[in-house]
């Protein structure tokens, strides 16, 4: 336990097998394609401890989005094994303990804002009956409220702007109440404005309840607002480059971000970034 | 002065240029069906074998409009039948198809030959088959009805948003699950674009079909008066045929209206 230290999120301690958080060894990942076979991931080791805030960060191309998806078990890992509270995650998915929020909103259409942010209810019963569940759901009004989106509970998906929309797919991933909250660049189809709102409402959903969250991001600011680490990949073949532990305080999402220990941490993010990858040649 | 006087006009104006825009999309094509019409009696006066007046048509119907409405109801009892028989059907293949991959291998080319095989040509061989009953009538209406059925469900079911099935695989949603909470929804525009044509597609399968071996139903009305050259029965029977396809696809879109709400 005292060789757990505190920066060393992406090291692997064989002596703590203890299944708590997210573990991830030796994960490799292969896509054939036309022009042969193409390594996604390469040997990816990773470690996320319960109730942090880890990102995925690097370039596209750098299979950020495919390990998340293994951690998710919507791919399937070639060599390697992945550790969700102690279940692969194919369990963890039948648990309901996997929360999942895209990279588009993803909402149902025919769907009021509130009954999307309870979907989960109504998917997968058996998880709830089973109570194998570690599923905690939480109250759709009150998260769709602390999201801004009170007065749209009723409303549907397409009377709401895109940011307003991404913010539901955030209260749905949320009010499920899985311990592991898993999300793909939700804010990347936003502009830059809408982009910052939603993500100081989403630091502060999350400083609320603080969930282990795994998230993937190609901008660098949003990885250091939001995270306690950040990982940094690098592609071909996609591994882990570092990882740069954020020490800003918290709670951040009252916090100006212009000060200098979040350029500093800007800074290291994209140090460590260049040392592995060196533009698209 | 000026300025007040033009901004004063303006928003009436425009008022007046939308008020337009109603009346014109309104009555051009009452405009159209006058000038038809005004067409369709100078032929009919000045060539009397080829069409009857309109005012022919609407006599023929006034003396007997038992005798329509009867026929009207047989052919429309072996279009519904034959359409919700036919929609059913397709729906159930449908929804397999998706699901068994070999399955759409399989089915496609046997549903295609059914397209492509002229449906007058099957409805003599059907009586031949089933007799003189109504069952032939309704196996042609359900078989006009289930390519286009077919072809619309299964393109509707699959035509899901990969993303929020991620969300559904995410949390291990049965087949049931995405069936019902995404397939089924995501494919009602489509089901409701095939059930357009369906319906079209029915009334004329039941009106072949009544072509020969039968007295009753519209296509009977029309192929007797042939006999008989009764040009007013002969139309009475068609504009009837036209009206009720007419009110069948009204309701279709009626419905789709209140079901696809978003």
């Amino acid at each position: 336990m005292s060789k757990q230290s505190a920066a060393g999120a992406a090291a692997i301690d064989p002596t703590d097998a203890a299944p708590a958080g997210v573990a991830v060894t030796g994960v490799r990942k292969t896509f054939r394609t036309r022009r042969g076979e193409f390594v996604a991931l390469q040997n990816v080791d990773l470690t996320v401890r319960p109730g942090h805030f880890v990102t995925l960060f690097g370039p596209s191309g750098c299979g950020k989005s495919t390990l998340l998806r293994i951690i998710a078990g919507l791919e399937v890992a070639d060599a390697g094994a992945v550790s969700l509270f102690g279940d692969a995650p194919a369990v963890a998915a039948k648990k309901k303990n996997i929360g999942w929020i895209p990279q588009s909103s993803a909402l149902l259409p025919w769907d009021s804002i509130r009954s999307n942010a309870t979907l989960s209810d109504r998917v997968n019963r058996r998880a709830d009956r089973s109570r194998t569940t570690a599923r905690a759901p939480l109250d759709a009004d009150e998260v769709l409220g602390e999201l801004g989106l009170g007065d749209f509970l009723d409303s549907r998906p397409s009377q709401l702007s895109g940011g307003m929309m991404q913010r539901a797919s955030i209260a749905r991933g949320f009010v499920q109440g899985a311990p592991l909250l898993l999300m793909d660049e939700p804010f990347s189809a936003l502009d830059e404005l809408t982009r910052e709102s939603a993500r100081v409402q989403l630091l502060r959903l999350w400083e609320h309840y603080r969930k282990t969250v795994v998230f993937v991001t190609h901008s660098v600011e949003e990885a250091v607002a939001l995270s306690d680490e950040v990982v940094v990949m690098s592609p071909r073949p996609g591994l882990i480059a570092g990882v740069v532990p954020i020490d800003l305080p918290r709670p951040r999402s009252t916090i100006d971000e212009d000060t200098p220990a979040f350029w500093d941490a800007v800074r290291r993010v994209k140090e460590l970034l260049r040392t592995g990858w060196t533009g698209e040649e | 002065m000026d300025g007040r006087g033009v901004s004063a006009i303006a928003p009436s104006r425009r008022g007046s240029r939308r008020a337009l825009g109603m009346t014109v999309t309104v009555l051009a094509p009452v405009l159209l069906f006058a000038v038809l019409g005004l067409v369709w009696e100078w032929v009919a006066t000045h060539n009397p074998s080829l069409i009857p007046p309109l005012e022919k048509i609407a006599k023929e119907f006034v003396s007997r409009p038992d005798f329509y409405l009867s026929q009207v109801w047989t052919t429309l009892a072996s279009a519904l039948i034959g359409l919700v028989i036919g929609v059913l059907v397709a729906l159930v293949i449908a929804a397999a198809i998706v699901h068994v991959r070999f399955l759409a291998a399989a089915v496609m080319p046997v549903a295609l030959i059914i397209n492509v095989t002229p449906i007058v040509a099957i409805a003599p061989a059907l009586i031949v088959a089933f007799g003189f009953t109504r069952l032939p009538h309704i196996t042609v209406a359900a078989l006009s009805v289930f390519f286009p059925m077919l072809i619309n469900a299964t393109a509707g079911l699959r035509s899901i948003d990969s993303q929020a099935l991620d969300v559904f695989r995410s949390m291990s949603a049965s087949r049931w699950n995405v069936f019902v909470g995404l397939r089924l929804p995501t494919s009602l525009p489509f089901l409701f674009a095939g059930l357009r044509q369906a319906t079209s597609a029915a009334m004329i399968g039941a009106i072949i079909a009544e072509f020969t071996g039968t007295n009753a139903g519209l296509g009977a009305t029309i192929t007797n008066a042939t006999f008989f050259l009764n040009l007013a029965q002969m139309w009475t029977a068609i504009a009837l045929s036209a009206l009720v396809s007419i009110i069948l696809m009204g309701i279709v879109a009626l419905v789709e209206r209140l079901v696809l709400r978003w």
